[in-house]
């Protein structure tokens, strides 16, 4: 075999193998939660909030941390969105592509990408001890959106650059504002992405544990007012696997397969709905 | 030349960055009439159209100074309200660029950002425009469909039907049937000639015998300066000045010097995309790839993703029924 040979083939190797080593340990995280985590999930443990001595291993559920993840998720998600939005129209419809504030907006967005989300949960906490409210939903909420809009508004940018020139002009050209063109055209064309976008961020809030650690608390009531603090998936995850009780961290266990599910239900519901504004868009 | 004006250009020039484009343009365009933009690759054509409705303001590095008057209004005024200007002209460009939207709600597009509301009145609207574009007939039953779903030619009349339902007075076309097959070019020039009773229409082209066949006045543009400007058998028989003359002999210009083709007759995207920018990568700046391919939807989809690359498409061509010629200047890529 000569050189170029065996060179294609050494790298054709190493990519398998990288591929093997992702593709493998997403399989064994998914395997171990199912395994250790489905023997311990019970009807109960969705359908109830945890009784007295719930973390020592006995009565209850963790329905507060359910439903305390998804409003605070979906809460945080359509913050993230309002914000993103206006950001990434305003980089691609009317700055110019290489004028130096869009430069600076998307170095400063992949800088806070990169923040660790304890320092989102310490800055939220900040704030919250200078406007004089506690631990709540609403304090949660904020701060894990300030966590996912880099992520969401980077990733929409990603799918607004793409979009050609002509599309842009052809509306214009019919007397549309930028607004009009916008929301008409190329909302409606990048939908796709900016579907996929809000999807990253959702996946992002729902599984964050640090970043909600001092703002948004956690209790054992179900979720009921923005201003009081409330359960998230993550740190009853974080609590039950922290517990010396074997029992208590199996349920802790299968409160991973909980999280993983709805993630895995909203990614693919998500991908349906894609799927039905594709038909319009001009390839 | 004695005619009703309808544009009125007067000093214009136009740079983008340090390359002058157009140089002190003066020429008066005749209301209701069509007036063709010739001249070879580079010289300005495209430019001088977009001025008119001022879709160049939107590209990177562009100063622009003089004057153009529609309708003895000022379209370079501070105050004029630009989407009000663009309504009044409906623009086709090389390539067709439907709206991502159903065919019906791309004709609909214009008149509803304009206020039009009421259905029925849509209704009617839809149909006598997509009627005027002839392509009525072969869309009736199918106006819920999504547009990107035309053929290329079928697209063209859509763009033509939505811009008339926007109810312009001028018409510029962008060499709007180069990239389409023969019958679908001879409808839209047989459109053009129906609708010039009515509108004012500016077409750019880069086919001559299409001029002859289409122009009332002829502009020969050349190296961003106006050679020539008459009526259109006055040019075409007895051009004055000899830039002209031997333009329309062939003589000299027009074919772009080629440094490497490429046939891709066969392949489909993203392959023929890959493929093309695989050999970009082997040319230096500056030097014109030419490649062959004959998959319909790739004739708009890889001058864009060509183009988004920051490569220049000189021209998209339909060279047969079957087969297209696309044109490509390497540009300084990198950085996007």
């Amino acid at each position: 075999m000569d050189k170029r040979k065996i060179e294609e083939n050494i790298f054709k190797g190493l990519m398998i193998f990288s591929t093997f080593i992702i593709f493998g340990s997403i399989v064994f995280i998914l395997v171990t939660i199912f395994l250790k985590g489905f023997p311990a999930l019970s009807f109960d443990m969705i359908t109830k909030t945890p009784k007295g001595g719930y973390y020592l291993g006995k009565e209850g559920g963790i329905l507060n941390a359910i439903l305390g993840s998804i409003v605070l998720g979906l809460g945080a998600t359509l913050f993230a969105f309002l914000i993103s939005v206006p950001i990434v129209f305003y980089l691609n419809l009317y700055l110019k592509r290489k004028s130096k504030l869009a430069f600076f907006i998307r170095f400063s967005l992949d800088v806070l990408w990169g923040i660790p989300s304890i320092v989102y949960g310490a800055f939220g906490f900040v704030l919250m001890v200078f406007f004089g409210f506690g631990a709540s939903l609403l304090a949660g909420i904020i701060t894990v959106g300030f966590l996912i809009i880099p992520i969401m508004a980077r990733s929409m940018d990603e799918v607004l650059k793409m979009i050609p020139q002509e599309l842009k002009e052809a509306s214009y050209a019919l007397g549309a504002t930028k607004l009009e063109t916008a929301v008409k055209v190329i909302f409606k064309q990048a939908m796709p992405g900016i579907l996929t976008a809000v999807l990253l961020g959702f996946g992002r809030a729902i599984g964050d544990a640090a970043a909600v650690l001092f703002t948004a608390g956690f209790t054992d009531y179900l979720p009921y007012s923005l201003f009081k603090p409330v359960a998230t998936l993550p740190l009853a995850i974080f609590f039950q696997l922290g517990t010396p009780f074997p029992e208590v961290q199996e349920r802790g266990y299968a409160s991973a397969l909980i999280l993983t599910i709805i993630i895995l239900f909203i990614n693919i519901s998500a991908r349906m709905l894609a799927k039905k504004f594709n038909k319009n868009i001009v390839k | 030349m004695k005619f009703k004006t309808h544009i009125s250009i007067k000093d214009l020039n136009v740079w983008y960055e340090k390359h002058q484009v157009l140089n002190n343009i003066n020429i008066d365009i005749p209301d209701k009439k069509i007036t063709v933009i010739i001249g070879p690759s580079g010289c300005g054509k495209t430019t001088l159209l977009k001025s008119f409705n001022r879709l160049i303001d939107l590209q990177d590095g562009v100063m622009v100074s003089g004057q153009v008057f529609v309708d003895g209004e000022n379209i370079y005024d501070e105050k004029i309200e630009v989407t009000h200007l663009r309504k009044k002209m409906g623009l086709l460009s090389q390539r067709p660029q439907v709206l991502p939207m159903s065919i019906y709600d791309n004709v609909a597009y214009s008149p509803r950002i304009h206020g039009l509301k009421n259905k029925k009145k849509l209704d009617e609207l839809v149909e006598h425009e997509l009627n005027e574009a002839g392509l009525w007939n072969e869309v009736k039953e199918r106006l819920s469909g999504p547009a990107s779903k035309l053929s290329i030619g079928q697209q063209q009349r859509l763009c033509l039907a939505r811009g008339l339902a926007a109810d312009p007075e001028i018409i510029l076309g962008d060499e709007p049937t180069s990239a389409l097959d023969p019958i679908s070019a001879e409808k839209i020039e047989q459109r053009f000639l129906d609708l010039k009773n009515k509108y004012t229409i500016v077409l750019v082209t880069h086919n001559l015998r299409q001029a002859k066949r289409l122009a009332d006045y002829v502009i020969f543009l050349y190296l961003g300066n106006i050679i020539e400007y008459g009526k259109a058998d006055e040019i075409f028989k007895n051009p004055k000045y000899s830039k002209t003359k031997d333009y329309l002999n062939g003589k000299f210009i027009e074919e772009h010097k080629i440094d490497k083709e490429l046939n891709l007759k066969g392949t489909v995207c993203p392959d023929n995309f890959v493929k093309t920018k695989v050999a970009l990568e082997e040319l230096e700046v500056g030097q014109v790839l030419r490649i062959i391919i004959d998959y319909e939807q790739a004739v708009i989809e890889v001058p864009k993703t060509i183009e988004y690359e920051g490569h220049k498409v000189l021209e998209v061509k339909s060279i047969n029924r079957t087969d297209w010629e696309i044109i490509i200047e390497k540009r300084n890529d990198g950085e996007i």
